[in-house]
């Protein structure tokens, strides 16, 4: 057996002191995770433990074509800590203001008085005066990332910058009313932004984890992972291409009559999608602060004006539904007193006498007694239905909200003479959508359709997981009367108020209307709503445009009427909507030898 | 039989303490191993789940400068400014082809290379290329002739 290579003594000593080691460390342990766990868990859990907030990304707005309408991305803003500033670098500032867009002197003047604020608060600091240490000079905002990036590559010390995530608006003032905006605070305050934000704003996650003594995450401590869910993308029914014609014929309008407002609206009339709405006066989203709240105000669905004379459409559409009139039938306009009910009713003035009238020359020439015969043949119940059955005194049920019912009063709240009134657009109140789509029900076959301006939204992978399809809200008038009432209408602009207008090949079927505004309870004659709202081609519809102007201005003074304010706007956008949407002609018009020699000139 | 010396317990005991701190020690090495292995892959991770917030933020700023420069309104602008003079095209200008465009095209193509002459027993008809759908006079015929220019 072996005797051992060390006393008993020593080893015994040894042996006593390596336990008595393992024994102390056994007793601290014990200390630090029995008896102080709390207390040191609460520390730990003080200087390292974070919960890391992961942002979502909100979905981006799409217009029908895939374009971009509103997204985020980041912008780093850009600042100097004094006390980081080293006098080597000193040479490079000029270069740093170069990429900052700002003056060399601003920028030195900026960082040497920063610097030396920072000497003397560091100085008064070691005195106990209280005052705070500068460790943060803002230099510049918005800077983007390639910026940043060629900013980070000239190394200055002490430069640094904060990222954040701002929306942006890549067509400025495209869509302004549509699309609404997110504040500063990232709040939705109006349009899709607002309305469909349960889409786009997706659910922040978050981890669980610890950092480091320079506030870095140790991402081997993580102990809770949630990712974040993206937003979903929003895919519009506007095409931006229409919208940037609308919005050009509106500044086009504005330069020219300096109106209150102006609306212009087009849409697809056999499904409902709007295909382009722009109001006057407008904002840039990228800078929505420094617009006026007027100009905010999405004009199309929020402000009632009465319709005027394109809402004989409800009278003469009523009248030829109902059979009581075919458009052959002929009414004394010349006549301005008739009896009804056993009553004798003053009938409103026409603008110029027009005598006898066929049903069909009542709507090509907008004659107001006409209109107010027919109505009075219908009767004050059948009159209130159809202008109900319109979509007159309830709202569209449009997707982005703000929009307002309009006036509509029921026939036991008239007096006397509304019936005649009535339906020359008089004692009524419409907004400029309301309008708008009651001619597309004339459009689509007597169908009222509820505005569509959402198409689909889309999963932060592009997958569609929803769409929206046309929704329909009444049936107006058979889909015959509607055609009818359509080919009625063509002769607006081919030989009634609208003269001129019409675009050969194309059909337009459409109305003016030139109303008085009603000012302190009397209708004025130096104030107007000029209006046009049509569709074409007259025999199978394929877009409907409204353009209403709001006291427009005329040059040289006048009467605003619609045909001269809003028909030529009309028909320029009307024509460069045939371009664009490939409209093909009812009826090709001759075009000589250059069809017959395959297009060669 | 003599009990084994006290030494050589104490030995056994400091050999097997020495055994199981070499033990020790390597769980204790293979822990920390482990654990700079978890902090390395981790940060790893990491610092790959910051290159692609990087990429996707880039990819973001790109897409806003694309659909800024595809906007409507600044492409007019652009036309302005390079004075490149276009316009939308007007329904006059446009000439809508009902057939098929390809057969059309190889038509005036053949147009272009061939010249067909026409020949008539009637002196009075009109020689000259051949129109199509003109009808031909009665008791008349036609000569094609057709030359490769």
């Amino acid at each position: 057996m072996s005797k051992g290579f060390a006393s008993s003594s020593r080893m015994a000593l040894l042996t006593l002191a390596v336990l008595a080691c393992f024994l102390g460390i056994g007793v601290r342990l014990v200390f630090l995770h029995v008896v102080d766990r709390d207390e040191l868990l609460r520390f730990v859990e003080k200087a390292r433990r974070q919960i890391v907030v992961e942002r979502s990304r909100r979905g981006a707005i799409l217009d029908a074509r895939g374009n971009l309408l509103a997204t985020s991305r980041s912008f780093v803003t850009v600042g100097a800590d004094p006390e980081m500033l080293q006098p080597a670098d000193e040479a490079r500032w000029p270069d740093l203001a170069h990429l900052l867009g700002m003056k060399p002197d601003e920028l030195d003047r900026t960082l040497r008085r920063a610097s030396a604020a920072s000497k003397t608060a560091l100085a008064t600091l070691a005195e106990n005066s209280g005052e705070k240490r500068i460790r943060w000079v803002k230099l510049a905002e918005d800077v983007d990332e390639g910026t940043f990036d060629q900013l980070i590559r000239l190394g200055v010390h002490g430069v640094y910058g904060q990222r954040s995530y701002k929306r942006v608006y890549p067509g400025g003032e495209l869509a302004a009313h549509v699309l609404g905006y997110l504040n500063e605070e990232g709040v939705p305050v109006t349009g899709a932004e607002r309305h469909l934000d349960l889409y786009l704003k997706g659910e922040d996650g978050w981890i669980e984890s610890e950092k480091d003594g320079a506030r870095r995450e140790l991402a081997q401590f993580r102990s809770r992972e949630v990712p974040a869910q993206n937003g979903d993308d929003v895919v519009l029914t506007i095409d931006s291409v229409i919208q940037h014609i609308i919005e050009d014929e509106l500044r086009t309008i504005a330069a020219k009559f300096d109106p209150h407002f102006a609306s212009i609206i087009v849409s697809d009339p056999q499904t409902g999608r709007i295909l382009g709405l722009a109001n006057y006066p407008t904002y840039n989203l990228n800078d929505y602060s420094r617009a006026p709240v007027a100009a905010q105000r999405n004009c199309a669905v929020t402000d009632i004006i009465e319709p005027g004379s394109t809402f004989k459409i409800v009278a003469v559409g009523g009248a030829l539904d109902q059979g009581v009139v075919t458009p052959d039938s002929v009414f004394d306009c010349g006549n301005p007193l008739v009896v009804h009910n056993g009553k004798q009713l003053r009938l409103p003035k026409d603008d110029e006498a027009l005598g006898e009238l066929t049903v069909a020359d009542i709507v090509a020439h907008s004659s107001n007694r006409g209109a107010a015969q027919l109505a009075l043949l219908l009767g004050d119940d059948r009159f209130y239905d159809y202008a109900r059955r319109y979509g007159f005194g309830s709202t569209t049920r449009y997707e982005l909200g703000g929009e307002v019912r309009g006036i509509l009063e029921p026939p036991s709240r008239w007096d006397g003479l509304t019936i005649t009134r009535m339906p020359m657009g008089h004692s009524v109140a419409a907004t400029p959508l309301q309008i708008h789509m009651a001619m597309s029900a004339v459009a689509n076959g007597g169908t009222l359709l509820r505005p569509q301006i959402i198409r689909e939204i889309r999963d932060p992978a592009g997958h569609v997981v929803r769409t929206f399809g046309p929704e329909k809200r009444e049936q107006v008038l058979r889909p015959s009367t509607a055609a009818l009432l359509a080919q009625l209408l063509t002769r607006v602009v081919t030989e009634g108020t609208a003269k001129g207008f019409d675009i050969p090949g194309f059909e337009v079927a459409g109305k003016t209307g030139t109303t008085q505004k009603l000012i302190d309870g009397k209708y004025v004659n130096n104030h107007h709503v000029a209006s046009f709202v049509g569709f074409f081609p007259a025999s199978r519809p394929q877009v409907v445009l409204s353009v209403i102007v709001d006291d427009a201005k005329v040059p040289g003074g006048g009467p605003a009427y619609g045909r001269a304010v809003s028909a030529p706007s009309f028909k320029h956008i009307a024509e460069q909507l045939i371009q664009y949407l490939d409209v093909m002609p009812v009826a090709t018009p001759a075009r000589g030898l250059v069809a017959l020699n395959g297009g060669a000139r | 039989m003599k009990p084994p010396p006290a030494n050589a317990l104490v030995n056994q005991m400091v050999a097997h303490t020495l055994g199981l701190l070499v033990f020790g020690g390597s769980l204790g090495l293979g822990a920390v191993w482990v654990r700079q292995e978890i902090f390395s892959t981790a940060n790893r991770n990491h610092q790959l789940e910051l290159k692609i917030a990087d990429a996707q933020r880039r990819l973001d700023e790109l897409d806003a400068g694309i659909a800024a420069a595809l906007n409507p309104q600044t492409l007019a602008l652009r036309n302005g400014t390079m004075g490149l003079g276009l316009i939308a095209p007007r329904e006059l200008q446009v000439v809508r082809v009902g057939e098929s465009p390809e057969l059309r095209l190889a038509a005036k193509r053949n147009q272009e290379i061939f010249t067909v002459q026409t020949a008539s027993l009637n002196p009075e008809a009109p020689a000259g290329p051949a129109e199509a759908g003109t009808a031909a006079a009665p008791l008349s015929f036609r000569v094609l002739a057709a030359a490769y220019r």
